[in-house]
């Protein structure tokens, strides 16, 4: 029994030397060319505690949760969704038409049609692949991938329709501005209010909060509910899940559909609690984030969280190392992909060491 | 019994000394001394988890030893790694072949080990020495075949062969004959007699006891990583053996309920099936399975056993025919509601298809059960429901976990299969589908299943046997069909025939009667 101590210790440290590792790679590119690692780190950690920066890593951190789940959701029942950048761009597209074209609900009612506006935009767009995969058996790498392109120009063409024909001369292409009704509330005055100080201009909002739900929702779903159970069974052992009854293609059918749903919100931080209108400078990219931090966090709902977190960390602390110090902001971006890596290696020895020891424990 | 020359004499080729290995909570090897004489047979024979496996990989290279000594011809060596074990003579079988399908005989053999001149590989030099070799030992093999299409024996003759081109002088045979019938092992140990005499050792692991005494000149008997004797086979018996594995004495022969066959249960007319690409696998096979009988489908792997039991649970779609189960068709129903219709089905390869390994022992153990109401508590799944049903079917069936929440890919493969077991014999199934239910069990783990599968039985369940162990289907069996080329050969019922008989339907051969009417 002893050993089972040691072995949840294990798996817990998996990630921490992970990310030590990744720590020490970047070291050598820092002292590479000529900056002293620790005071770089040092300086990271200061201007990350800032109040400012906490808001903003939280705030970045959002999209990437709704990202990570959607992306482990797929991943889980190894359905390979790539196209969660395609899904959150029509999802937010979607949204913003039922932001500014439903008018007169009061906020809450607003919020929630345009939320389930995102997620139809997003069930809309995964549809296909999900279809061609249980019936036609496309792979769904290929085709996510495709519609991700038609995504993007769609949306492209669809904003030159609707696009807000008042701004005069100016070339600005956006959809009309959304009303009130269509801002999700910022969390500072609350914040505040219970003594963190977060700034008032931090567009900080309550898709956080929905973004956490989320996680810990869909985590006791596949935890403590049927499908939930059919859907780990299907992930880890198909063939099995098979023989007792267990409908493989259809419980990965349903997982790829969720997976696009959760995917159509992934926008909604930036669009209702930030920008408040939809134009071509939408971010990109939020979708393939997500599947990093899926990756680190191991396909773990709850996982996603802090991978998220981290993200943002390293975002965020980029940001400050460039303003303060000679090193460029790509360390950083070389230092996440690093720690990606490290982690995708330090997790694999430590559950092929797992295994050993678990057989151990009862032979 | 064997009668070989002077292997009493002979001076040991290897000596393990006091071998310990030790594994964080488990001792795998207490103190293991063995020794082998050079030019003999050598047995090791012990429950699943004795401790063979890890004596074997270190003396392979796999393992270090984390203390005791290893000897060979009496000088002290280290073995680090595979390679080293065959640079000094040590060659290993192992159960799942080493091979590949599309790559010929002599490719197969020589891979790895490619005599090269300029970059070439020089082919004609290796058939040169691989057709020496294969007539020196009498291996009757076609250097050009796809190994893909060669039979399972001859499989691991070619195994084999790798080894000795190797320059194996020591061979470890990896239970060799768990995967053949009845006359490959016998040419199998006409193969291994002929090698010893000419002055190879083989080191056979087993868990047939009958077999052991058979091939073997000595026999090491390993219990709980300890030796418990190491014993000449002219004064050993078989009971002596499995007493000295399991730690007590062990009924080979499970008493047998006589049959009180009730009603039909399972009826399959004119069956067809396809295999992969649409191959006809199964043709025209009809049989049916009455409540309180055992009915065995006996056959060499391969013979379409899999595609019939995957088109009567519901993995596999018929092409033609009918499978009745009490009186209603099947065919047009799912999996689930097969199972849900009363039928149960341990399947042939338990990690592949019996459990979701990586998950707990408690959440397998409801697998196909899962959408039971007994367990739902609303949407979600009522945990204390499951705990229970859980415990109580571990104590029921002898399913030794430290935890309810241990994941079934933790336990010994006979705890395993007695979870497969205990799953599928709850919410009494009318009709048991036992595909290979004891393959690479030990001996006590296997008398628990024909305990179990007869006590169904005599409890008027029917009980569909599919195994390629004659042994097995003798002991249990109340009518026997022979499955040859996805038909079935011939329909016996008990007493009506011999290991010999069987053996000769399963073969193709016999005399050419029609299927049998049952």
């Amino acid at each position: 029994m002893r050993s089972r101590g040691r072995l949840l210790l294990l798996q817990a440290a998996a990630p921490i030397v992970a990310v030590f590792a990744g720590g020490v790679i970047a070291s050598a590119i820092i002292l590479a060319i000529h900056e002293n690692p620790l005071s770089v780190f040092g300086l990271m950690a200061t201007f990350n505690m800032q109040a400012g920066s906490v808001a903003s890593i939280l705030t970045s951190a959002t999209p990437l949760i709704f990202a990570g789940v959607a992306t482990a959701i797929g991943f889980q029942v190894n359905v390979f969704n790539i196209g969660i950048e395609g899904q959150y761009y029509i999802g937010a597209f979607a949204a913003s038409l039922a932001a500014f074209g439903l008018r007169g609900f009061p906020a809450p009612i607003h919020l929630v049609l345009i939320i389930t506006a995102a997620m139809l935009g997003g069930l809309l767009w995964v549809w296909l692949p999900a279809f061609l995969r249980r019936r036609r058996g496309a792979h769904e790498v290929i085709t996510t991938i495709m519609m991700n392109y038609i995504a993007f120009n769609v949306v492209l063409y669809l904003l030159g329709l609707v696009r807000d024909r008042n701004l005069g001369s100016t070339v600005r292409i956006r959809t009309p501005l959304f009303p009130p009704s269509a801002q999700m509330p910022h969390l500072a005055p609350l914040l505040n209010a219970l003594g963190a100080p977060i700034p008032g201009y931090s567009p900080l909002n309550w898709f956080l909060v929905i973004a956490l739900a989320l996680a810990i929702v869909v985590w006791f779903w596949l935890r403590r509910s049927r499908f939930g159970y059919e859907a780990r069974a299907t992930a880890l052992n198909p063939l099995a899940a098979e023989a007792a009854g267990i409908v493989v293609g259809r419980v990965q059918f349903v997982m790829f559909l969720v997976s696009g749903a959760v995917a159509g919100c992934v926008g909604l931080s930036d669009l209702l609690g930030r920008a408040g209108y939809f134009d071509i400078d939408f971010p990109k990219g939020l979708g393939f984030l997500g599947i990093s931090v899926a990756l680190l966090a191991r396909n773990d709902p709850l996982g996603v969280i802090p991978a998220a977190l981290l993200f943002g960390y390293l975002n965020r602390g980029a940001e400050g190392i460039q303003a303060f110090t000679n090193v460029p902001r790509e360390v950083i971006t070389i230092l996440e992909a690093l720690i990606i890596m490290a982690i995708v290696v330090a997790y694999e020895i430590m559950t092929r060491y797992v295994r050993v020891l678990r057989k151990q424990e009862v032979a | 019994m064997t009668g070989s020359l002077g292997t009493t004499s002979a001076p040991p080729i290897i000596e393990l000394r006091e071998i310990t290995k030790r594994f964080p909570g488990v001792l795998a090897n207490d103190r293991i001394s063995v020794t082998v004489r050079a030019g003999e047979i050598h047995a090791l024979v012990g429950e699943n988890g004795a401790g063979k496996t890890t004596l074997m990989s270190i003396l392979y290279g796999l393992y270090q030893p984390d203390g005791g000594q290893v000897l060979w011809r009496g000088r002290p060596v280290g073995i680090r790694s595979s390679s080293a074990a065959l640079e000094l003579g040590i060659g290993m079988v192992h159960q799942h072949f080493m091979l590949i399908p599309p790559f010929t005989v002599l490719e197969n053999v020589i891979l790895g080990a490619e005599p090269v001149r300029a970059g070439v590989v020089a082919l004609a030099q290796a058939r040169a020495r691989v057709a020496r070799l294969a007539e020196l030992h009498g291996f009757d093999l076609e250097l050009d075949a796809r190994v893909g299409r060669l039979s399972v024996g001859e499989q691991q003759r070619v195994e084999i062969l790798k080894a000795l081109y190797r320059g194996a002088q020591l061979l470890i045979l990896d239970e060799p004959t768990a995967v053949l019938v009845p006359q490959e092992i016998r040419e199998l140990f006409r193969n291994l007699r002929r090698l010893r005499d000419q002055g190879r050792t083989l080191v056979f692991i087993s868990h047939k006891l009958d077999e052991v005494m058979e091939i073997a000149d000595r026999i090491t008997v390993l219990r709980q990583g300890r030796v418990i004797d190491t014993v000449e086979t002219s004064s050993a018996t078989p009971s002596m053996l499995a007493e000295m594995m399991v730690g007590r004495p062990v009924l080979l022969q499970v008493p047998r309920p006589p049959a009180l066959p009730g009603a039909g249960r399972l009826d399959v007319r004119g069956l067809s099936v396809e295999g992969e690409r649409g191959r006809p696998r199964i043709h025209d096979v009809s049989f049916n399975v009455r409540a309180g009988e055992v009915y065995a489908i006996a056959g060499v792997q391969g013979n379409g056993q899999a595609e019939l039991v995957e088109a009567i649970v519901g993995l596999r779609r018929a092409a033609t025919g009918r499978v009745l189960l009490d009186g209603r068709d099947v065919i047009p129903l799912s999996v689930a509601e097969r199972r849900a219709a009363g039928l149960a089905h341990i399947p042939e390869d338990r990690h592949r298809r019996g459990l979701v390994l990586a998950m707990s022992t408690r959440e397998n153990l409801i697998l196909g059960h899962h959408r039971r109401r007994a367990f739902s508590h609303g949407l979600l799944r009522d945990e204390r429901a499951v705990d229970r049903f859980a415990a109580e079917r571990c104590r029921e069936y002898d399913v030794r976990v430290p935890r309810l929440g241990t994941p079934a890919l933790a336990l010994s493969g006979g705890n395993q299969q007695r979870l497969v077991i205990a799953r599928e014999f709850a919410f009494t199934p009318g009709l048991l589908i036992a595909a290979q239910p004891t393959r690479g069990l030990d001996v006590g783990a296997t008398e628990f299943v024909y305990r179990r599968l007869l006590e169904i039985k005599a409890q008027g369940l029917a009980v569909l046997l599919v195994s390629v162990d004659l042994d097995e289907v003798l002991a249990l069996a109340d009518r026997i069909a022979v499955l040859y080329n996805g038909r079935i050969a011939r329909e016996f019922r008990r007493g009506e025939a011999d290991a010999a008989t069987l053996g000769l339907y399963m073969t193709g051969g016999g005399p050419p009667t029609g299927q049998a009417a049952p």
